[in-house]
């Protein structure tokens, strides 16, 4: 796996826009934004959180499971890619299958897209380009011992839980130190719904 | 080590019946060779080779196709597809649907025109090229068509079909021309198509996750087979036949080679898209239907209920136990955890 | 003489960055065959360090982020999108004329346009008098030029009417710093934050008008300093403070005077600091007794326990530092607001050592270096007084001029347009600045305007200023010259060339020049070959003075990656910190002042329940004339909103109708729980029927002539249509913008615009 990594933490986030103006910015997707910033806390504050792909390592990229065409790559360092320009059918299949809410579709091209860790910087060892201009590091880009140095009461936590369901992801979110448990995906709400008939 | 993949089940049964099924594939093909080729007295034996290299590739694409098709997402949704494809016209979309949905997907390609009109021109002159290429080489190699000089004329042709004399053809005349220089205009427009691809492989920094085997190796494959077969044509009209026959054992490596390649390298879409061109159909069907679930928390537009049960049965097959989000719409999906991730988590710095 | 080393703390990661701004300004990058060209951000006074990408071809078509030490890689969306105005297509490339108002304008050679500017200015000077030509100018150009305006209001058209747009931004603060310290610049580089143990910050949305400046507050924050904000909204910055006091817009020098109340009564002022360093406490301890919590609290409207809290958490730290903005400088006591705010750290103590200090933070580019240079009403270079013999004399020397020439002291800038209005001023020169959008009370702006006999603006695109104009000159944005610029901290950085300008478009020195040759009048004093030159002499008028940039040089800055000034001498290392050892005053103390709080110039009343407050919006920028353009920001935040509170029962994207004295808009209501129940907030960033500036109210503060953009009075309610923002202006041939879908009507999720996951 990659020593690299996205760390989020939503704490941080100002809601600027500044990582999905970035993202438009980037070579292989210019004028095309993959992230998303979503104000969580509409009505009441400012609060926002970015969401870029998680990468996920167990089960392994669910996007690329469901996909009926194998159309989303799995590099061998997790990073799971964009839909293949030539392969997707654009059938929505990842869009919905995705827990953390992460790609996107172009019916018109019939294209999938999403974030790739920025691949072309980052194989390259420049920094993703939301990271890099994020104005506060809620989005940081670094190893673990990177994160500590700057941050020594940061927790990072990989396991999110939807439901029944724990996924391990290759990026993740910053949480107070001490707080290892998986971070709750926000399926909860409605999996007890689900399960409670009244 | 990394988690095992659950799209390709251990289970050997399934690998064992693709290989039947592929050798089946290879054997039928070499049946219908020899009941074209008459026994194989039409056969050119000059181009045994391609001809065991498309036997080869018929065993190839119909073993990664039963591999392909048996993965849950994959099975589920050529099932939908062909018999949306296949339902009695007009049933769940408008008749004049399906010869539209096959001629703007399949030959003009119109989503690719939507992504950028310089890609649609080259990927038409690669599709073009391919596709023409192959309608005039196949039945050749095969022995299906051959061509016999007509007793007493300079450029007169009979063209015999699976044996049966049909046609005659002038060599130096419109069509004849056209006929015997088929292959060149194929390589001419899979040249121009291929070589805008290589030009933004080229120039952009390394694409999405660019691998050579899987994305670059195919387009220089393309590219070989055209320029080995130009220089044929060279050889033969420009420069007395110079060089011909070493160039032509190139040429057929590098035919030979691809067609191996085909059914493993992103070739393949070119037997899934078209498997999978009823799947917009099914879509459209199931939407257009009473169907349509909205997102459960806000209420927008989701998918076809069709289609999210498909993908929760998809789901549950893969082991991914969290069929229940998918009735969340992806926005409220982020919305939601990052409401829980300030309830639960930490709500401030 | 020993010096402090440069920046003497280093915020984590600063030594790998430095290895990046160690980079020549030109360099081919191996990876594609394009230039990058070293330069920074064209927006606020952060001033971030960024590439601008330029294509073989000398075309500039994209943004790589630069380790500069400010800004270590972050830009924020502006800042990401800035290098689209270069090649924007609704650029000026052409003159523009008209013969009378109410024509449209046409293009027309610069011949032509030049010739008409100068009979227009030497008619109306030889029927009017020379103060009848006013020069109105801004501070988003790099220094060199805001000089050359400056020598050319007072040398070329001897006119005393000068003034710039600071006006409108952080003049309370200059005039504050002025009085308290006898030198206007923050006093500590931003990375003295990563050192201190309590930030107070008043008035700033640091969140959305700063947001790169944030990492300097969450670096702080990430060892162990508190945060303390004072704000009628809950901004993203305010949102996880550890303290938030909401108060009542116009109520800061209340909140100040009662923060150092309890300060006092609990003995935790420095005795010994104020004893040896600053004079007139005693005055000031006699008036607090009279700001108790209890009559602070009901004035601000706050719990008298907030006060207490942050008298204490500020009164108990070791260090502290104070950062503000335009919340509390837009007022009619905006000095006074600012004043409160130094009197606060000065009985602390807190000045002159590392995470101990003050500053305002800068709303434009070049806020702090454009009022340093002499484009000010009554100020020459190195911020020199107008008015002090000893300084003309200085200028006059260095321009070669006599002391008869030299204008005295003129008015500020919305006066001039009151004057205009009254028929004192004829002739108006405007450059780099759009006062329709920004000035306030907008029907009075405009008739200001039209009462003008000539009008000239100076735009790279058509401002909804220029729109009015007789004659626009188009000018070059900033990525197409270079120049310095010197950012909140008072660290010059300099700007770089990376593109040529557009069509016939011409440099702004060039251009201010050119009409200084056409005029004849003291010609040979404005034979400039390019910014380097009119730097040079920057520098020789600047020296002595309090601004000395008499030590710098072009290269010195790209080496050092900037430098803060005072720099008296090129072996001289800059000044990161000052008042490490004294204040700028002669007998080396600061000044404390006693604070009486005053209402607002209108109060609210049975009429005009509530108070309207404005700002700005992350996704754009001053007048929006540069971001109203730019899709991705369009996309972001395509209109202004009204945002109440909850308590009020609107709904989100009910058509709320805002109505002050002086007009009146229809807005879509983005209702929240983070702004005061009293208070209503508008972005200003729009103009035309959504203008929230033709609401403001343009009542003056007495010393700086601020206006009261922060407060005034206003009833909401129900309305019927939403009103439309109009699109930017173009020029004649441009496509015009359509108005549906890229200007929308609904609200946004939030005030920092649309989440991307919904529209």
């Amino acid at each position: 796996m990659r020593s690299k990594n996205l760390f989020i933490d939503p704490g941080r986030c100002i809601g600027c826009q500044a990582c999905v103006a970035a993202c438009r910015e980037c070579d292989s997707h210019r004028g095309r934004s993959m992230i998303h910033l979503d104000y969580v806390d509409m009505g009441n504050s400012s609060a926002a959180m970015p969401t870029v792909c998680m990468h996920c390592s167990d089960p392994v990229a669910p996007c690329a499971q469901v996909c009926p065409v194998d159309a989303i790559p799995v590099g061998p360092d997790g990073v799971v890619g964009t839909a293949s320009a030539e392969l997707c059918i654009g059938c929505g299949n990842c869009v919905h299958a995705c827990p953390f809410g992460v790609p996107k579709l172009d019916v018109a091209e019939m294209l999938q897209y999403k974030c790739d860790l920025c691949y072309d910087r980052s194989s390259q060892g420049l920094l993703p380009m939301c990271a890099s201009v994020c104005p506060t590091d809620a989005l940081f880009y670094g190893t673990y011992e990177e994160l500590l140095e700057k941050r020594p009461s940061a927790e990072a936590v990989d396991v999110f839980e939807f439901g029944e369901q724990a996924i391990i992801t290759g990026n993740a979110v910053v949480a107070p130190a001490g707080r290892n448990d998986a971070i709750p995906g926000g399926y909860s709400v409605w999996s007890e719904m689900d399960q409670d008939p009244t | 080590m990394p988690p095992r993949d659950p799209r390709f089940p251990p289970e050997t049964g399934h690998d064992r019946r693709a290989i039947a099924a592929g050798s089946v594939a290879a054997l039928v093909l070499t049946a219908a060779i020899l009941a074209g080729s008459r026994s194989l007295d039409n056969f050119d034996v000059a181009l045994l080779g391609y001809a065991l290299g498309t036997i080869f590739l018929a065993f190839g694409v119909t073993y990664r196709t039963v591999i392909w098709a048996g993965s849950p997402a994959a099975r589920r949704y050529l099932v939908r597809g062909w018999k949306a494809l296949l339902a009695k016209p007009g049933k769940s979309v408008p008749v004049s649907e399906v010869p539209r949905t096959l001629i703007s997907t399949l030959l003009l390609q119109r989503f690719i025109a939507q992504r950028s009109i310089p890609r649609w021109l080259a990927h038409q002159g690669l599709f073009w090229g391919v596709v023409t290429a192959t309608m005039i080489t196949f039945p050749l190699t095969f022995g299906w068509i051959h061509f016999r000089a007509v007793a007493g004329s300079e450029s007169g042709y009979w063209i015999y079909v699976m044996g049966m004399r049909t046609a005659k053809i002038d060599a130096l005349g419109i069509v004849g021309w056209l006929a015997f220089h088929g292959l060149n205009f194929s390589a001419v427009l899979v040249i121009g198509g291929g070589a805008w691809f290589l030009h933004r492989r080229w120039r952009e920094r390394a694409n999405n996750l660019t691998q050579l085997g899987r994305d670059l190796m195919p387009l220089i494959a393309l590219m070989a087979i055209s320029f080995t077969g130009l220089a044929l044509t060279v050889s033969s009209v420009l420069m007395g036949g110079f060089g011909y026959r070493p160039m032509a054992l190139v040429h057929m490596c590098t035919v030979v080679l691809t067609l191996i390649w085909i059914p493993f390298g992103k070739f393949f879409h070119t037997v899934q898209r078209p498997a999978m061109i009823g799947v917009h159909l099914h879509k459209q069907g199931t939407l257009g239907s009473d169907g349509a679930l909205m997102c459960r928390s806000c209420g927008a537009p989701l998918e076809g209920a069709v289609f999210v049960s498909d993908l929760q049965e998809t789901m549950g097959e893969l082991g991914l136990n969290y069929a229940g989000w998918v009735n969340t719409c992806p926005s409220c999906k982020r919305i939601a955890r990052g409401a829980q991730y300030r309830e639960q988590v930490k709500a401030g710095f | 003489m020993a010096r402090r080393p440069l920046l003497p703390v280093l915020a984590p990661g600063v030594a790998a960055f430095r290895r990046e701004t160690s980079r020549p300004g030109r360099y081919v990058s191996a990876e594609r065959g394009e230039t990058r060209v070293a330069t920074h951000c064209c927006y606020c006074g952060v001033q971030c360090g960024m590439y601008l990408r330029v294509s073989s071809n000398g075309k500039v078509f994209g943004v790589e982020p630069r380790g500069h030490d400010i800004n270590k890689l972050k830009l924020c969306p502006k800042g990401v999108t800035a290098y689209q105005q270069v090649n924007h297509p609704d650029r000026l490339t052409k003159p523009l004329m008209r013969d009378r108002r109410g024509e449209p304008l046409r293009e027309v050679s610069w011949d032509t346009a030049l010739n008409r500017v100068v009979s227009e200015i030497r008619r109306i000077q030889q029927t009017y008098g020379k103060d009848a030509f006013a020069v109105y100018s801004g501070s988003s150009l790099a220094t060199e030029k805001c000089y050359l305006m400056g020598k050319f209001a007072r040398v070329a058209l001897g006119t005393r009417h000068i003034d710039y747009n600071g006006r409108l931004c952080m003049v309370s603060a200059a005039a504050a710093n002025k009085q308290a310290f006898g030198v206007d610049r923050a006093a500590n580089p931003w990375s003295d934050m990563l050192e201190t143990d309590v930030i107070l910050l008043l008035g700033a949305n640091v969140g959305e008008c700063f947001p790169v400046a944030t990492q300097y507050f969450w670096g702080a924050r990430d060892r162990g300093a508190r945060l303390i904000t004072v704000d009628p909204r809950e901004t993203p910055i305010a949102r996880t403070a550890d303290i938030h006091v909401p108060l009542r817009p116009g109520t800061d020098a209340a909140f100040c005077n009662g923060v150092l109340h309890v300060v006092e009564r609990e003995g935790l002022v420095d005795s010994e600091f104020i004893a040896s360093r600053t004079s007139g406490w005693d005055q000031v301890r006699d008036d607090l007794p009279e700001y108790t919590p209890e009559r602070v609290g009901h004035i601000c409207g706050l719990d008298p326990a907030l006060i207490e809290k942050v008298g204490l958490t500020w009164g108990r730290a070791a260090r502290a530092m104070a950062f503000h903005a335009r919340g509390i400088e837009h007022h009619i006591q905006g000095v006074d607001n600012c004043l409160s705010v130094i009197n606060l750290c000065l009985a602390t103590g807190n000045f002159g050592k590392p995470g101990a200090g003050y500053g305002t933070i800068t709303g434009q580019g070049n806020g702090q270096g454009g009022r340093e240079h002499g484009q000010k009403a009554d100020q020459l270079p190195g911020q020199r007084s107008i008015e002090d013999p000893v300084h003309r004399a200085h200028i006059c020397e260095v321009w070669g001029i006599s002391d008869e020439e030299l204008p005295r002291e003129g008015t500020s800038a919305v006066e001039m347009v009151h004057q205009a209005e009254a028929g004192e001023i004829k002739g108006w020169i405007g450059i780099c600045n759009n006062p329709m959008v920004s000035m306030p009370n907008h029907d009075r702006v405009a008739r200001g305007y039209d009462a003008l006999e000539f009008h000239c603006q100076i735009d790279f695109f058509l401002s909804e200023t220029c729109e009015r104009a007789d004659v626009v000159l188009p000018g070059t944005s900033w990525a197409e010259d270079e120049g310095v610029s010197t950012n909140a901290e008072g660290r010059v950085v300099k700007y770089n060339k990376a593109s040529e300008p557009p069509g016939e478009a011409r440099p702004d020195w060039q251009i201010v020049c050119e009409i200084a040759r056409r005029l004849g009048h003291h010609a040979d004093k404005f034979r400039f070959g390019g910014p380097r030159e009119l730097f040079e002499e920057l520098r020789v008028a600047s020296a002595g003075g309090e601004a000395d940039y008499s030590g710098m040089t072009y290269d010195r800055i790209e080496e050092t990656g900037g430098i803060f000034w005072p720099c008296p001498s090129e072996d001289h290392p800059g000044t990161p910190r000052l008042f490490e050892e004294r204040f700028h005053h002669p007998d080396g103390r600061a000044r404390f002042h006693a604070i009486e709080w005053r209402p607002p110039a209108e109060e609210v009343d049975g009429k005009y329940p509530l108070r309207l407050t404005t700002g700005r919006t992350v996704a754009h920028y001053l007048s929006g004339n540069q971001t109203r353009r730019i899709d991705a920001l369009v996309q972001q935040t395509p209109r202004p909103w009204v945002e109440v509170h909850l308590s009020l029962g609107f709904v989100d994207g009910d058509p709320v109708t805002v109505t002050t004295r002086r007009g009146s808009a229809t807005y879509p209501a983005l209702v929240v729980s983070s702004i005061r129940q009293d208070t209503v907030f508008i972005p200003y960033h729009w103009a035309g029927k959504v203008a929230a500036n033709l609401m403001t109210v343009d009542a003056l503060d007495p010393t700086s002539r601020i206006p009261e953009f922060k407060v005034c009075a206003c009833r909401i309610e129900m309305g019927s249509e939403i009103d439309v923002p109009p699109p930017p202006p173009v020029p004649p041939g441009v496509r015009e913008y359509e108005e549906v879908g890229a200007f929308d009507r609904s609200q946004p999720s939030a005030p920092q615009g649309r989440g991307t996951g919904r529209g």
